[in-house]
């Protein structure tokens, strides 16, 4: 990095972009936080640190590019690299479901043309968001950031350094294990998930 | 509800000769990855096949809910304000 790159903005510019282009993704950075730690302190901690990396090393943000997925991209790298080792909860990664599914072919999901949409409107708040912390994290993750942050693939790949076509089949994949733990609580609540004869 | 509704069935195929890579295909449309040319394979999609039709407005209405039931996370008050006060003590 050149002299020149390192001592891009003066202290009033990083002021004004911190203020005006990092604060005002908190609630995002730190609802993304909660789902992947479960732990209020640890989400706060994550945001926190996430912050203060992007503050420490501003002079590496360019103007005009997108800062909430910047931002979103180190948050994920403190969660694996630092994070992830002093986890009082640590992620819980299901590896039996994850294998499963990074090494099947078959990932065609015949199972949920019996969820209804109907059904998935009725459901409280709890229990898509049960369904969605129930998946492992590098699936959660996916769905995390195009469903709620609504981040594109090219963004998705850039914050989690993996290529377009990986988005988008670890995100099919995600989507159906959401659809399966989905099913089970449309059945335990009673609907009807059978083709109607 | 569109699955029971016969009429609105009938002109539909009712089994999908490639189910994952439509699936796949209209999520992609959903997430808005496919542009002007989405619109018109879904179009396609959706007045003929049913399974296609079911998927898309299940997918639909999964992203609905997740959108509007898990991102509500209450930020605790003093986070802002405590990240301003590091900064300032770091410079």
């Amino acid at each position: 990095m050149s002299e020149s790159q390192r001592r891009k903005y003066t202290q009033e510019e990083k002021n004004r972009i911190f203020d005006g282009e990092f604060m005002p993704h908190i609630d995002s950075m730190y609802n993304f936080a909660y789902r992947l730690t479960f732990d209020e302190d640890d989400a706060k901690d994550l945001v926190q640190d996430t912050y203060l990396k992007a503050y420490r090393f501003i002079n590496s943000f360019e103007q005009g590019t997108n800062a909430k997925a910047w931002l979103f991209r180190i948050l994920k790298n403190s969660f694996i690299n630092e994070y992830r080792k002093k986890s009082k909860q640590p992620a819980k990664v299901d590896y039996q479901e994850v294998e499963t599914y990074y090494n099947s072919d078959d990932v065609d999901f015949q199972g949920t043309t019996d969820l209804r949409a109907d059904s998935v409107k009725d459901m409280l708040g709890d229990e898509i968001s049960n369904a969605l912390n129930a998946l492992a994290v590098d699936f959660r993750t996916v769905i995390i950031l195009a469903d709620l942050e609504g981040f594109t693939y090219e963004e998705m790949a850039k914050i989690l350094d993996i290529p377009i076509g990986t988005v988008r089949s670890r995100l099919h994949r995600a989507r159906n294990l959401l659809k399966e733990k989905l099913r089970g609580y449309a059945q335990s609540m009673g609907y009807k998930t059978d083709e109607e004869e | 509800m569109e699955n029971n509704g016969q009429g609105s069935s009938e002109e539909r195929k009712l089994q999908c000769s490639d189910v994952s890579k439509c699936f796949q295909l209209l999520e992609s449309i959903l997430d808005g990855e496919m542009g002007e040319e989405g619109k018109e394979i879904l179009k396609e999609k959706l007045d003929k096949c049913q399974p296609c039709f079911e998927h898309f407005h299940l997918e639909q209405a999964i992203r609905e809910v997740l959108k509007t039931k898990c991102t509500k996370q209450p930020v605790p008050h003093q986070l802002a304000d405590s990240i301003r006060q590091m900064i300032q003590e770091s410079k």
